[in-house]
Formats: C-alpha cells, structure tokens, sequence
C-alpha cells in the first residue's frame, strides 16, 4: 500500500469518514439534531466533490484490487446523490417518529461506502467484502422502526433471504476461483476466454454460474428471487423504503457489471438465456402482481420488480452483442432512481403524521387538497410509466434499441417489455385517478413538508425532467461509463 | 432563416398553458379568456400559414431542424405539406371552439382544465408537424395524458372506466410502435456503416426505403405495429371498442376534440408513415384492410341504428365514417386518397358540430337518452334548425361537404373493386335511417313528457353556442360548394403517397 492507492480510493475513505463524524458529533453534541444533519449533508457534499475530482481520472489500487475508471465515478456519483436524497426525506418522517437521526444517517452513510466500494471492486474477494458492507447496515435500516412489527417482519425476512444469497453468492464465487486460480476480474476473465474460446464449459463452472445468478438475482430482486423485496419495502420506514428500492437494487447492477460483464464476459453466450428468461418473467410477474395492489409502496415494491426486468433487457442486450446495453443500464439506473425516491418521497410526505397509511385511499382528492404534491406524484408515475418527454421514456427508449439491435430473441423481448409497459400504465395511473378522479374518504389535512424535504422533491423532479427533455446531457456519460475492464 | 412559424404554432398554445399555471385559481373568468386567447393566436398564425403556403412545389416547406440527440440523430425537425397544413388548421380550429364550448359547463377546476386542452393542442399540432420519426412518437404520446385527464376529471359518472380503456388501448399500441421505430432507424443505420445520421429523419428513411432497402420481413413487423398503433386510434374494427366509452362520458369539447382531431391522427399516421415507409408490407395487407374498413362502414353504421343514447350514436357512426378513410388510403388511388383526407376534415367538422349540439341539449336536460326526447322543434326551433343541417352533412347531401368525400372514396375504389362501391351504397342508406330516425325522434311530435317538466330551462341555443357551430357550418358548406380549395392542396401530398406506396401515377 502506499499513498496513492489512497488516493484513488479516496471517496470510499471520505465516506467512511462522514459516517464517523455523524456519530462523534452526536456523542459530542447531544440532542442536537441540526448539527448532525449538517454534519451528514456536508460530509456528503464534500464526498461528492472528491468524485467530482476524480471524473476522467483512472487508475488502481491494492494491486488491480480496486479500479478507477469512468464506471466507478458514475456510480459513485449516483450512490451519493442516494445518500443525500434519502437524508433530505427522511428526517422529516423519522424525527416525529421519534427515531434517532443521527443512527438513521451514519448506518445510512455506511451503506453507501459499501455500494461505492463495489463500483470500484475488481477482485472477487473485495466485491463480497464490499457486497456485505453495502448489505449489513440495510438490514438495520429495514428494521429501524423496532416498535412497529411490520418494520421487523420485513427486516427479518430480509436479512434471512439475503444472508443465505450472499453464502450462494461466495459459494459460486469459490468455484470460479477454483477453476481459474485467481480473484482478480481481468485474470479470471483471461482464463475464461480460454475457457470459452475451447468449446463446452466444465460442469464445475457451469455450477458456479448458475450459483452467482442466483445469488445477484436475489440481491436485484428479480423474480423468483424476490420473495422479501414486497415484505421489506412495506415494512420500512418510508424514506428507508425508498433508499432500499434504489440503493441496493443499483448497487446489485454494479456487481452484476463488475461480476457477469467484467469477469465472466466471456462466457456471455452461456448465461445469455438465464439473463434473457429471468428479464421476461421478472417483469411480466412484478407487474402482474403489482396490478393487484391497494398499498401504494407494495405496489412501488412490485413495480421496482418489473423495472429490474427492464434494466436486465439491458444486460441481455449487452450478451447478445450489443455494448450499448451497458450505458442503457447505467441510464436507466440514474433514471430510475431519481423518479423512483420522488413517488417513494411523496409516499412519505402523505405519512409526515404518524398513524397515515400508504393505502391507496390516502391519496384520493390529493389533486386539489395539496396540488403541488399530487403534480410532483403525477411526473413521477408517468416517469416510471415511460411517457415522453421524461426520463423514464428514455430509459426505457435506450434498452430497447440496444435490445431490438441485438436482435434475435432479444426483439421478442422488447415486445414483451413494451407490452408490459403498457399493463404497467395500469397501476401506476390509478394513482392518478386517486388523486385528480376521486374524493377522499375522509378529510386529511395538507402534509406541508420542510425545506430539506422540499429540496430534496425538487431536485427528482427538476432531474426528471431534465433528463426527459435533454436525456444527451446524460447519456454523455453514460456511455464513457459504459466502457470499463479494459 | 426566416420566422420559425411551425414552431410558433406549436408552442403558443404551451406559453398558455405556463401563463394559466402562474395565475391564480379563483380567477376563472380570466383563466377562461386567456386560454380562448392562445387558442385564437395559435389559430391566426395558422391561418397564416395556410396563406403563406405555397402550391405548387412538391415536398415539405417552412422546414425547421435543429439536432436534439445527435448521438443517435434524432432531430427536432418540422416541416408541412398540403396535408399537414389542413390537418394544423384543423386542429386549431377545433381547439378554440372547444375551448369557448367550455366556458358554460365546465365549472370546476377550470384552471387545470384549460392547461390540459392548450397541452393536447401542442402535442396534436406537433404530430401533423413532425418529420423526425422519434419526435413524432413523443408529439403522440404527450397527446395522451392531457385526453387521459380531461376524460377521466371532467367526464361523466362512468369516467374512470371509459379513460382508463382509452389510455391502455392507446398505450399498447403506441408501445409497440416504438420498438418498430427503433427497429426502422437501426435498420437504416445498418445499412449505412452504422452512422445513425439521419435514422429517424423522414425524408431520408422515405428516399431508403423507396429505394427498396427495408427488408420484407422488417417492413411486415413493423408495419403491423404501426398498423396497430394507427388502427386503435382511427379507429378500425374490431379495435373501436375503446371509443364508444370514451366519447360518452367525456365532457362535450373532449368529444369533439377527440373526434375531430384524436381520430385523424391515426389516418394520418398511415398516410405519412405506415404505408410510404413499409410499402411492400402495405400492399400485403391491403386486402385484409379494406375489408375491415367496409365491414367498419357497415357494422358502425348498423349498430348505430340501435343506440339509445345521442353521444353514442354519433360515436358509433364515426367509426363508420372513418372506415371511409381507410379505404380511401389502402385502395391506392389518387382520387381515393384525396376523398379520404377530404373525409377526415369533413368528419372533423361534421362530427364535431353534432358533439357540440348534443352538449347544447345535455346542457339543459342532462340526459342524452334518444327515448325521453320528442318535439324540440318546437321548443328549441334554432338549436333544431342548425341539428336537422348537421344531420343533413352527416347523411351526405350533395352540395355539402359530407357528400364529396365520401363521393371521392367512392370513385377511386370503383376502379379497384366494383363491391366496394356497392357496400358503400347500402351504407348510404343505412345513413339516413339511423340519423333521419333519430333527428326525427328527438326534433318531432309533440314535447315530450321529460322535456315537458323542466319547463323554462329548456331555452334555445345562446349566442356562444351559435358562435361555435358557425365556423364548422360555415366550412361544410363552402368546402360542399368548393371541395377543390382543398383538393388542390392534397395534389401534392397525393402524388408523393402514391410514388412512396410503389403506384404508377397516370391520368
């Protein structure tokens, strides 16, 4: 180690060190809740520029451990405006709740070092260590409400599923290395294309293989691996649910590119018609089921099912021949998780006062009872939707061109993705109707959120919507990040 | 560069729409007249348009392009034909109108109401306008949400139901026409060493494909999204079923909206795109097309007979009037053609007025149901005067203007199939009845017993009310009278359909 391999993980290291100073400036400072506010926002900030100050920037550390390239910033960048985004919603919900916020924001902080560790992962080892830091604090995030059972019902069935992926996950994990001798992506990914290049793979591979899918796909939430994904999003705190819909998911994308692209690549041919089958039944079953739903956030549950059956159309993609693929699922993962946490913050927003549910009924009459609430909800549901001019249409626009070049099997499934778009328009449109169609039940006061909330609602939309206007502006670096592992 | 006046047209209506959203509103007078304002702006610039356009030369004028996605070259581009400029003054045309229709029973949240009406007006024009295939498909999207809402808030009791249909519908066959899109521009950038200049600029994919570069099975795919996409939104049988519903709980100007504009955005969409781009593929199912389309005319028209409810049974006989349209585009005939964008105007106007009187009546008696009317002759003499001539176009009278598209429809296919005309005939007189027996239901005897017990409410039509159905009278009348003020302009735009589709133009 020496000083510029520092340097190069420099932003993990930052994180790190927010996450701290949050703690040591609650113990200092006791009951002092702007102070650690200030602490976690300006730790993040400075984080994000040390980010901003590596972009174009590449190298690597620990011995091509740990990767600098376009990939790593953007991600990391993404796993930033996460953090940020989540700390802005959330303190408005936690503190009348009477949650400590400081331990809502270090635990938080510490997720996303893990994810931002993973951006960067190039050996195997470091991408589970890095997985597990990432996972571990979500499990406590999960649970954070410990008096509310649903809170520790969702947080129990997630940290059991997830625990017993990530053993699956290693246990593929040891047979690639134990086929190829080595942990290193570049290394594993030479031997491979020996592998590949020599016919039939080894059934210990293909082993292997089959194992790793299982284990991202569970972390992805993709179908059938998705049994605690609706159970841990309900239970949550809101702000928490919407940091678990687009952290981890994001951060599940990055080992699958750091994983299944950079190391396993190669042998893309093999896997090909597991990412292909996965895509289509985790989006035709995440909205089916979604379709069904009377709680806004199990439906934005099963919704974030089916939008990982789209991002995987990407990856697909990528496996049939098409490199574009890859800057698709790294659009669509910025889209996603901006209009993604706006519907989750306006969820929260409903429930500022305890006792709110997330039922559907608690948005009839918003339209008029709190218009600029019910505006905000209505970009986001069409966002996720995909209507143009915003974001999510991109997204969902840049998949499938890279999937319908690929072609093959793959234009069939841009059809099925497109159909599925439009069963989607189902439930997320109910929403609208709710809000602008129907009168409440009852009547329920204007939720009136503060400035940190209303700036973190602001920046979604405006982002939303710029990247539905000027998607070139992002895809830009899209697809300078699209290019990694040599 | 000269005025971007395409543009202007375009985006006067969404300076309205941002002008309503910063006023306040309890102001609803002001927000009224402000967006009858934009509307009438946008109406001026484009009759404008239609002054300053000139006649003779083929091909697109007042062209606009500016790069928009340059990594995959999608252009901001706009630009208009003879057909593109009638189908604009159309529509602004009608949105005004329906705007000042509103001023009466749109009572509640008249703010968000007239934003969506300028939004729909924006993405309408932008669809007649658009020469970059991916613009295109946003202008068709953005026009969903605002009809999406003003069904769905301003409808009638059964709302919810008839906008979420319409919204589905819509949506799988949009969805699909995007991947045949991107299937089209990758297509085009294959063929050109992978540089996507140009893979969705219209005259460039139009020049490739008249080249005959788009393989069969390509065009046979992509065709049938598009068809679908067109086909939902014409609507063609067995895909109307979505229509009905829709025109019946929208509020009046939302009817009118949709049948004279909504409607012919599906027509044009296979006029500009589906068949000039996917000529092969549109000769294949030409058959199969006017099939559906007679049997349109007729099941539209027979199930008219039987409607209870006046909104329904002008809904009804649209789809048959715009199976008119698409046979006069799938028969291949310059005449044919001509009629059937003749047909989409004249459906626009015609359609349109009789929502509107239909909304003159349900104004007064809430009720729409053709049973508990009888004698509004006598006591609404105007409103029955201005019905039974609207009827009368309806019906096709010759010397109004009904009569000449459908006429023209006639003519061309004559030539491609003697049955077609004789089909046409029978639906000539179906026409009659089912409107004549209505008009005679709702305008003869003596008042009915209903009629009879709301008493002084049932005034005849106000003064607003006859400044809307002027215009629409006044142009069926003029274009019966003078149908080649159109023709001339749709000579152009015939000549290039027919090269594009792969049909020898004679004499």
């Amino acid at each position: 180690m020496n000083w510029s391999d520092i340097g190069t993980i420099a932003p993990v290291v930052a994180s790190v060190l927010v996450a701290a100073a949050i703690l040591i400036v609650d113990l200092a400072l006791p009951n002092r809740r702007q102070a650690v506010i200030a602490t976690a926002l300006g730790g993040l900030g400075v984080v994000a520029a040390v980010i901003l100050l590596q972009a174009g920037h590449a190298g690597s550390a620990f011995g091509g451990a740990y990767s600098l390239d376009n990939l790593t910033v953007f991600l990391d960048a993404i796993f930033v405006a996460i953090a940020v985004l989540t700390i802005l919603f959330g303190v408005d919900y936690i503190e009348p709740r009477g949650l400590p916020i400081a331990e809502f924001a270090a635990i938080l902080v510490f997720a996303v070092t893990g994810a931002m560790l993973i951006a960067g992962s190039t050996d195997l080892v470091l991408l589970f260590v890095a997985l597990e830091l990432m996972v571990l604090p979500g499990y406590v995030l999960a649970g954070f409400a410990r008096r509310d059972p649903y809170s520790t019902e969702g947080a129990i069935k997630y940290f059991l599923l997830g625990s017993f992926s990530s053993a699956i996950l290693l246990f593929g994990l040891a047979y690639v290395w134990g086929i190829t001798g080595t942990t290193r992506v570049d290394g594993v990914a030479a031997a491979l294309a020996k592998v590949a290049a020599g016919g039939s793979i080894q059934p210990g591979l293909a082993m292997g293989l089959a194992f790793m899918s299982a284990g991202v796909a569970f972390k992805m939430a993709a179908v059938p691996f998705h049994y605690w994904t609706p159970d841990a999003y309900q239970g949550s705190p809101t702000p928490i649910t919407a940091y678990l819909s687009v952290g981890p998911k994001v951060g599940a994308f990055a080992i699958a590119l750091r994983l299944f692209v950079g190391a396993l690549g190669p042998l893309r041919a093999d896997w090909l018609p597991v990412v292909i089958v996965l895509a289509a039944v985790t989006m035709t079953l995440g909205n089916l089921v979604a379709i069904s739903q009377d709680n806004v956030k199990r439906m934005l549950a099963y919704s974030s099912i089916a939008h990982t059956g789209y991002i995987l159309v990407g990856l697909a993609a990528y496996a049939g021949g098409q490199h574009s693929g890859l800057s698709a699922i790294l659009f669509y993962g910025a889209a996603y998780t901006f209009m993604n946490m706006g519907a989750f913050a306006v969820v929260a927003a409903l429930q500022r006062q305890p006792g709110v549910s997330s039922q559907i009924a608690t948005f009839a009459g918003l339209g008029r009872r709190d218009p600029w609430l019910g505006a905000l909800m209505a970009v986001f549901l069409l966002s996720l939707t995909g209507i143009p001019p915003l974001a999510g249409f991109w997204a969902k626009a840049y998949v499938i061109l890279a999937a319908v070049q690929a072609g093959g099997w793959l234009t069939a499934l841009a059809v099925l993705a497109m159909v599925n778009a439009a069963a989607a328009a189902f439930y997320y449109l109910r929403v609208v109707v709710y809000m602008y169609m129907r009168e409440p039940a009852e009547e329920l006061r204007p939720s009136s959120p503060g400035l940190l909330f209303r700036v973190g609602l602001g920046v979604t939309c405006v982002l939303t919507v710029v990247f539905g206007l000027f998607p070139a502006i992002a895809t830009a670096a899209t697809n300078a990040a699209g290019v990694f592992g040599g | 560069m000269n005025l971007p006046i395409l543009s202007l047209i375009t985006f006067t209506p969404l300076v309205g729409a941002l002008v309503l959203a910063a006023l306040p509103s309890r102001h609803e007078e002001l927000i009224r007249r402000t967006a009858l304002g934009f509307a009438l702006v946008a109406w001026g610039l484009s009759l404008l348009l239609l002054a300053a356009f000139a006649l003779g030369p083929a091909g697109f004028q007042f062209n606009e392009t500016v790069d928009w996605i340059p990594a995959f070259g999608i252009q901001y581009k706009l630009g208009v034909d003879g057909l593109s400029v009638l189908m604009v003054v159309l529509t602004t045309t009608l949105t005004w109108i329906s705007i000042l229709a509103s001023f009466g029973p749109i009572k509640d949240r008249v703010k968000g109401y007239m934003i969506s009406f300028l939004v729909l007006e924006v993405g309408m024009i932008g669809v007649f306008i658009a020469l970059d295939f991916f613009l295109f498909y946003i202008f068709w999207e953005i026009v969903l949400v605002p009809m999406y809402l003003i069904i769905g808030i301003w409808g009638g009791s059964n709302r919810i139901y008839a906008t979420m249909k319409f919204v589905l519908y819509t949506l799988v066959g949009s969805l699909l026409m995007l991947v045949a899109i991107l299937a089209t521009a990758f297509a085009f950038q294959a063929g050109h060493g992978g540089s996507w200049t140009g893979a969705f600029d219209y005259t460039q994919l139009q020049a490739w494909s008249a080249g005959g570069h788009f393989a069969n099975d390509l065009q046979i795919l992509a065709f049938l999204a598009l068809f679908l996409a067109f086909a939902i939104k014409v609507p063609m049988f067995p895909f109307h079923t979505w229509l009905p519903d829709a025109h019946t709980e929208a509020p009046t100007a939302g009817s009118v909206i949709l049948a004279g504009v909504l409607l012919k955005l599906g027509a044009y969409g296979l006029i500009r795109f589906a068949v000039p781009l996917y000529p092969y593929a549109a000769h294949t199912f030409a058959w199969p097309i006017i099939v559906l389309s007679i049997v349109a005319i007729v099941y539209g028209a027979i199930v008219s007979i039987v409607q209870p409810d006046l909104k329904r049974l002008v809904a009804y006989s649209s789809v048959s009037h715009m199976g008119f349209v698409t046979l006069g585009i799938f028969v291949f005939s310059a005449t044919a053609l001509q009629g059937a964008v003749l047909q989409m105007i004249n459906h626009g106007l015609i359609t349109g007025g009789l929502f509107l009187l239909v909304g003159v009546v349900y104004e007064r008696t809430h009720d729409r149901t053709i049973a508990k009317m009888g004698g509004l002759a006598a006591a609404m003499p105007i409103w029955s005067t201005v019905f039974g001539f609207f009827i009368l176009a309806s019906a096709g009278l010759p010397g109004l203007s009904g009569f000449v598209g459908e006429f023209l429809v006639f003519v061309g296919s004559f030539g491609v199939a003697p049955v077609i005309a004789l089909a046409s005939i029978i639906v000539m007189v179906l026409a009659a009845t089912y409107l004549l027996w209505m008009f005679q239901r709702v305008a003869f005897g003596g008042l009915s017993d209903f009629l009879r017990g709301l008493g002084g409410h049932l005034t005849d039509m106000s003064g607003t009310e006859m400044v809307t159905l002027a215009p629409l009278a006044i142009g069926i009348v003029v274009l019966g009278l003078f149908p080649s003020l159109v023709l001339d302009l749709l000579r152009g735009p015939a000549q290039s359909f027919l090269a594009a589709a792969g049909v020898a133009v004679g004499g």
